[in-house]
């Protein structure tokens, strides 16, 4: 699977799924628009070991929150490639809160970054994919299914992402741009040791199917997949990353006693 | 306007909070605001002076001058380089 000549904008990909994902995409040929937001140095670490790989990557820093960061981001990618071949919607954020405490904030925050951000960022990628064979490919969570505890907010910005998906499938194929998305579940990453410490994940690692805890690079390879040709006739589905974790819960539970 | 002006008057919308009712010795309690709030207010300093504000030295602020100073420290080192 090659993607020498391609253009990916990974949003969030500093760290984590992200860069794995950046990184996994870089490996295959394609230059990497690097987007991130608060971690500078983290970012241009990821920028350096995708440099290493003998393509191109291009550090903007974007608050995908802010729709006016989001365009100005575009812009730059306009201006400078005047092309993009791939879209990963991975940056997101979110507040930890029972459904009670959520408040207006706390909504139009996780919303804004976790929903609201990949639509707008797919109507400007669409945009510039024009006869490119574009690939859009959205970073959910099982939070979209299942109940974790102080997850409300956010696993409702993931199913109203995986929705997108679906939609955005379906009404970008006049312009030959395939859109789907993955969904993992707990990954080894740092937004993951936070959950732990915080006490709303039970740091269960041993207790997947598949034997070991779910990598950024786990991640990354199905997504490096959706975005080939080989995955051409998969159109608004949501891909499970999880090693068997949710088709399973009883063994998972069985397991982590 | 000096950068505590600057900063008060971004914390104070974000929170929802009379600015003139903000002094340098005002504790996040005090003025009730939420991690939500500090993430949304660093983010806005940041945007606003072109600086970039560690998490790990957010964490540590316990008043509002904390944070001014922590600012202008960033400021002041960002000038020298």
């Amino acid at each position: 699977m090659s993607l020498k000549g391609k253009l990916a904008l990974v949003t969030g990909s500093g760290r984590g799924i992200g860069r794995a994902t950046a990184l996994k995409l870089a490996s295959q040929g394609a230059d990497i628009v690097v987007n991130f937001f608060r971690r500078r140095e983290a970012a241009e670490q990821t920028a350096k070991d995708i440099e290493s790989l003998g393509v191109k990557a291009e550090l903007i820093r974007a608050n995908v929150g802010d729709p006016a960061k989001i365009n100005e981001m575009f812009d730059v990618i306009e201006n400078r490639f005047g092309h993009l071949d791939i879209l990963v919607n991975n940056a997101a954020s979110g507040v930890g809160r029972t459904v009670m405490d959520i408040d207006v904030k706390a909504w139009d925050w996780t919303m804004g970054i976790n929903a609201r951000a990949p639509l707008l960022c797919a109507q400007r990628a669409a945009k510039l994919m024009k006869g490119r064979h574009g690939k859009i490919v959205n970073i959910s969570s099982l939070g979209s299914l299942f109940v974790l505890p102080t997850y409300a907010v956010v696993g409702v910005s993931k199913a109203a992402l995986e929705a997108l998906t679906r939609y955005l499938a379906i009404e970008l194929t006049p312009q030959d741009i395939c859109v789907n998305a993955v969904a993992a579940s707990a990954v080894e990453t740092e937004a993951l040791k936070f959950y732990i410490k915080e006490g709303l994940i039970k740091d269960n690692r041993q207790a997947t199917p598949a034997g070991r805890m779910i990598a950024p690079d786990d991640v990354a390879r199905v997504v490096a997949f959706l975005c080939s040709e080989e995955a051409f006739m998969i159109r608004g589905q949501t891909i499970i990353v999880d090693g068997g974790t949710s088709i399973a819960p009883f063994i998972a539970a069985k397991e982590a006693q | 306007m000096s950068i505590e002006e600057q900063i008060k008057e971004i914390v104070a919308k974000i929170v929802h909070v009379d600015k003139n009712l903000m002094t340098k010795e005002s504790t996040f309690k005090d003025i009730k605001a939420d991690s939500l709030d500090m993430v949304q207010a660093l983010v806005a300093v940041e945007d606003k002076f072109d600086i970039e504000i560690l998490d790990e030295e957010a964490q540590k602020f316990q008043t509002f001058g904390d944070f001014v100073d922590y600012v202008e420290k960033r400021l002041a080192e960002k000038e020298k380089a």
